[in-house]
């Protein structure tokens, strides 16, 4: 039985959890998720991010501002808060905060991924090396240097190829080239990218090199897994049923359990593993992405976090538990309930942006919402906001989530829901008009 | 109980003259509560959507109507039109307090003396909507809407402040619309990398 502390009358573990320390940047999705995850365990908490909270005043242990691009300050920082309040887990809910969150816990005995294996996680090439040099079959794989020509590169590759930023995520940055052309054309842009001040930071290693390396095609599946003491298990594996085939890679819909035959899911399984193995990781969240390309899983990536966006939130663990509380019980070391997720499909669509512009404004979303099988439609960019399209891009415009029946049943209803949102996309960036009506005590007609 | 001065009558029958359909009459209530105090609702409806809680007033060539609930709220009001260099509005002046419930005031309280100065300093408000039992309902508005931040801001921040505050709270509930494609709750800051998988 899954022991919780909750103190609105819930069941009572034998022992109230240890205070956590939650990395998370401002600009996360993932905030609200590990925070609720943490009151449901009866956790104390500390919020530590990279700029001061509005109220940190009201509750000067819940906060800590750390500058996660100096993980060795952000540690002195976290070791002297641990001096006052001693901590029973670190955890970060972003890439941004994770190497950080391994430094930390190691300073203080604490378990979580060794800061080696995360760092070689946030470099792709680096993680390409280990993974490679551990036999997994990854894409074959370049670095270049950002300030080399690239038509003399195209040379040295082959096409088709997908070029990556060594450091991002969520698919920003990677395009597809089928010639050299395509190939300079897409270095460029990768370049001029990893240029700006808000992508990277002035000398930042990862922003000075890019990966090419060769597109495998085949269908996609991404690896939700949960590491203890170095034992990886699978939380999930999801299929993505829309093709990736470029020239950008901007994921949609992701849908669980895999239709993947049951010897292709137990070797998508088995290569995650391996790949955790072969990096090091050895106690926190994993996601992986996995591609079937000449009837191998060909291992993608590892990163060293749980899911991003708000896609955790279509997965649900044994009574109900999400799967930040299955992470968070993990690193508290709590007595938990089973880690099966529940027998039901679930599906999330992450929605992606049509074209670039200025949200002016959002219909259908009651409809969609009544779409059977769909829980909820979350619309993320706030009207006004401009909207930057892969590879530039960052966010989605929101998330669907379904539930219920089998996986084609769940896919189906993101499909129907998609259909039912309109978005009013109006050109260049700039406020979109009459979005917001304050009303005071004085109205005017 | 509400007054509607001469010179805002003369305003409404203006309106409701170039409405040009018969009937009509002046829905007036509260709309809800906002940072700067309650908010109205004024709006022609046919009189005949009068309903049995509904107070009607005469004002002289046309009725106001008023629900039950907004009545104990607006009572004493007054309704006037003024004219400034930025054109003509209604005003509505009211006396009564935000609140009755003597724990929806001590939230207030909180709110105003020491929730809002500090929220107001990242650009955003909080609006307290109801208290029910023992559990407040909020809102998050300006730079507290979209921020990644928020869910930490309410459990880490509000809540804790509340409850110290308040004891006979126990949970705080925020309202805000946060699904509705024009009040949607992400806005990550600007700056640094997409958390997405």
């Amino acid at each position: 039985m899954t022991r919780y502390w909750s103190e609105g009358g819930g069941v009572v573990p034998a022992r109230r959890p240890g205070r956590v320390l939650l990395l998370v940047t401002t600009q996360s999705y993932r905030a609200g998720a590990f925070v609720e995850a943490a009151q449901r365990l009866g956790a104390p908490q500390t919020v530590g991010s990279e700029r001061p909270q509005a109220l940190a005043g009201f509750n000067p242990d819940g906060h800590l501002t750390l500058d996660f691009s100096a993980p060795e300050v952000a540690v002195e920082v976290i070791r002297r808060f641990a001096a006052r309040r001693p901590l029973a887990a670190i955890l970060a809910a972003d890439d941004e905060g994770v190497l950080t969150a391994a430094l930390a816990a190691r300073a203080l005995g604490l378990a979580h991924h060794p800061p080696e294996a995360v760092a070689t996680a946030r470099d792709k090439y680096r993680m390409r090396r280990a993974l490679a040099a551990a036999g997994i079959p990854t894409p074959r794989f370049h670095r270049f240097p950002l300030d080399a020509d690239p038509l003399a590169l195209a040379r040295e590759v082959e096409f088709p190829c997908v070029l990556k930023p060594l450091g991002l995520a969520a698919s920003r940055g990677v395009i597809r080239a089928d010639d050299p052309e395509q190939f300079a054309a897409a270095f460029r842009r990768v370049a001029a990218l990893l240029g700006r001040p808000e992508v990277a930071r002035p000398g930042d290693e990862l922003a000075r090199h890019l990966l090419v390396e060769s597109y495998l095609p085949g269908a996609e599946v991404a690896v939700e897994g949960l590491v203890t003491g170095g034992v990886p298990r699978v939380l999930a594996v999801f299929d993505k049923p829309d093709p990736l085939e470029g020239p950008f890679f901007e994921e949609t819909i992701y849908v669980t359990p895999s239709r993947l035959p049951a010897a292709a899911r137990a070797a998508v399984e088995g290569r995650a593993a391996a790949g955790v193995a072969a990096l090091g990781l050895s106690d926190g969240p994993v996601h992986a992405e996995l591609r079937h390309h000449a009837g191998e899983a060909h291992l993608l990536e590892i990163a060293p976090r749980s899911i991003g966006g708000l896609c955790s939130r279509a997965l649900r663990f044994g009574e109900g538990r999400s799967l930040e509380e299955v992470i968070l019980g993990a690193a508290l070391g709590l007595e938990s309930g089973g880690l099966e997720r529940e027998r039901a499909a679930a599906g999330v669509m992450m929605i992606p942006i049509p074209r670039a512009g200025t949200l002016a404004g959002v219909r259908g979303v009651e409809a969609a919402r009544a779409v059977a099988g769909i829980e909820d439609v979350r619309i993320t960019i706030p009207v006004g906001d401009e909207l930057v399209p892969l590879p530039e891009g960052a966010r989605y415009l929101g998330f669907i989530f379904a539930r219920g029946g089998a996986p084609e049943q769940a896919e189906a209803a993101l499909r129907e829901a998609h259909r039912w949102l309109e978005f009013d996309i109006q050109p260049g960036p700039g406020a979109a008009p009459g979005v917001r009506a304050d009303a005071g005590a004085e109205r005017r007609w | 109980m509400v007054t509607i001065t001469e010179k805002a009558s003369e305003k409404i029958r203006e309106l409701i003259a170039a409405e040009k359909r018969e009937g009509l009459a002046l829905r007036f209530g509260i709309g809800g509560r906002g940072p700067n105090g309650f908010t109205y609702v004024l709006r022609f409806v046919p009189l005949s959507e009068r309903g049995a809680g509904d107070t009607a007033i005469d004002a002289g060539g046309f009725t106001v109507l008023v629900d039950a609930e907004s009545a104990t709220h607006l009572a004493g009001a007054s309704v006037d039109y003024v004219e400034t260099a930025q054109g003509g509005g209604f005003k509505i002046e009211n006396p009564n307090p935000l609140w009755t419930d003597p724990r929806a005031r001590a939230v207030q309280d909180v709110i105003d003396r020491d929730i809002n100065p500090a929220v107001a300093s990242h650009g955003g408000f909080v609006t307290l909507l109801d208290v029910r039992d023992d559990v407040a309902y909020i809102a998050l508005g300006g730079g507290c809407q979209g921020c990644g931040m928020v869910d930490v801001t309410l459990k880490q921040g509000i809540e804790v402040r509340i409850r110290e505050a308040v004891p006979g709270i126990r949970e705080i509930v925020d309202s805000t619309d946060h699904a509705g494609g024009s009040n949607p709750y992400y806005r990550p800051s600007k700056g640094g990398q997409s958390p997405l998988a």
